[in-house]
């Protein structure tokens, strides 16, 4: 192992200290289940590493319709919570205990696909971002933060340390398929979340995972759905756009042909979970 | 001493002696390092040893009693839980976790709990058996092993 020198913050001002002296050369990690096999492949050679284990950026903490999820919150945290049912989906479809235990939820947005699919749910959710540097404080739309394969919207000098999600009561329906039944990198994931005025869609998120260089919004098949009443013309038309839009990869998981395909039946599924007369939601 | 960022596993294997924590791929997908921190499975190939200074760390060692074996132990020998064993150290300490949190576990609780756990050879249906096995000893008089 390589590394000189290892920084553990106990807390958030220590952290963005070390970061504005340190950065751009200082790895952040949080659970190390991404950055510590890289580490011990030797894959990484970072000479300093800050570790978030211990900055006290873990807190879950509703605040009337806001569930503020801390930066290196656990899956298991997640998987815990009853505020928001689509993130503890989203948390025991992510990975087996253990990793649960120690991955964070900050740190699934900076997972590479066919990981990462914490964070399509945080996009169905309209979830923000806060990130901090000792510069100040800022905001912004998930939607903004992820910006390409393995980059975001973060500057050098920050850090990401909370994750905002809107509390709401409409079902929501969260989809993840891989090549088996737990523990298992996706094919693809779907997230959709849907508010109604009668029998009228009036908003919809429809999130994909593992079908672009980080979880996107299906914003073709999102125009389409709003206004219908998401009849089986409605439902069709919706996922034949998200197969259309969406740009897959082949890995050693699935092929572009065979996620695209995907793509069409879940998002169909999903939405067919949400339509009128299906019972209600994906819960 | 130890150089930075040392992993847990390491530091156990290799300065301490702890040599049931097995060193299997390094890369938090086998299951075969499985400890516990704080009650809690953890994968110690994962973890700096600086980020657990002050916890309880459990290891298969800390468990087994020093004549005789545990229960969990005790069940997977007679269930033929294992062959090569390479993967039973984890297999025991995810079941130990599992048995603190829940005494009665259902079948699906035994296998989502395993779902980090490689067994390349046993197959797991021995081991979830197994577990079964440990949770009656267990629930039964005095932790004795089923027979």
């Amino acid at each position: 192992m390589t590394v000189r020198s290892y920084f553990l913050p106990r807390s958030l001002p220590e952290a963005l200290g070390l970061l504005d002296e340190r950065a751009p050369e200082l790895l952040v990690m949080a659970g190390g289940t991404v950055a510590m096999p890289l580490i011990n492949e030797g894959i990484s050679l970072p000479e300093s590493v800050m570790g978030l284990r211990l900055a006290g950026l873990d807190r879950l903490e509703r605040t009337g319709d806001v569930l503020r999820i801390g930066a290196t919150a656990t899956l298991t945290q997640l998987l815990d919570q009853e505020a928001v049912p689509m993130l503890r989906e989203a948390a025991r479809s992510t990975a087996s205990w253990s990793i649960r235990n120690m991955g964070t939820v900050g740190g699934n947005l900076f997972t590479p696909p066919p990981g990462g699919d914490v964070g399509v749910a945080l996009l169905a959710l309209d979830a923000s971002v806060t990130l901090a540097s000792t510069r100040g404080v800022r905001e912004m739309p998930l939607a903004e933060f992820l910006t390409g394969f393995m980059t975001t919207a973060l500057a050098a000098d920050e850090l990401l340390v909370a994750i905002e999600v809107p509390i709401r009561s409409e079902p929501t329906a969260y989809l993840k398929l891989g090549r088996k039944h737990a523990n298992t990198p996706a094919v693809v994931t779907v997230a959709v979340r849907l508010e109604w005025h009668g029998e009228r869609v009036t908003e919809a998120r429809i999130a994909l995972g593992a079908a672009g260089p980080h979880p996107t919004r299906a914003r073709g098949a999102e125009a389409l759905a709003v206004g219908t009443r998401l009849d089986a013309d409605a439902i069709a038309a919706a996922a034949a756009a998200a197969a259309r839009e969406c740009e897959p990869f082949t890995d050693g998981v699935a092929t572009e042909w065979y996620r695209r395909r995907m793509v069409s039946l879940l998002v169909g599924r999903a939405l067919a979970q949400l339509a009128p007369g299906a019972g209600g939601g994906g819960r | 001493m130890i150089r930075p960022m040392t992993t847990l596993q390491s530091v156990l294997r290799n300065q301490l002696g702890y040599t049931a924590t097995k060193d299997g791929c390094r890369q938090g997908g086998c299951g075969s390092c499985t400890v516990l921190v704080n009650g809690e499975p953890m994968l110690s190939c994962l973890l700096p040893v600086e980020d657990v200074a002050g916890q309880r760390v459990t290891v298969l060692e800390s468990i087994t009693p020093a004549e005789g074996l545990h229960p969990i132990q005790e069940a997977f020998l007679d269930a033929y839980a294992f062959q090569c064993g390479y993967c039973t150290p984890g297999m025991v300490m995810i079941s130990k976790a599992l048995l603190d949190h829940d005494p009665a576990p259902s079948d699906d609780d035994i296998r989502q709990a395993l779902t980090g756990n490689i067994c390349r050879c046993t197959g797991y249906r021995p081991i979830v058996e197994a577990i079964h096995g440990a949770a009656e000893a267990m629930r039964g008089s005095g932790g004795e092993p089923r027979r």
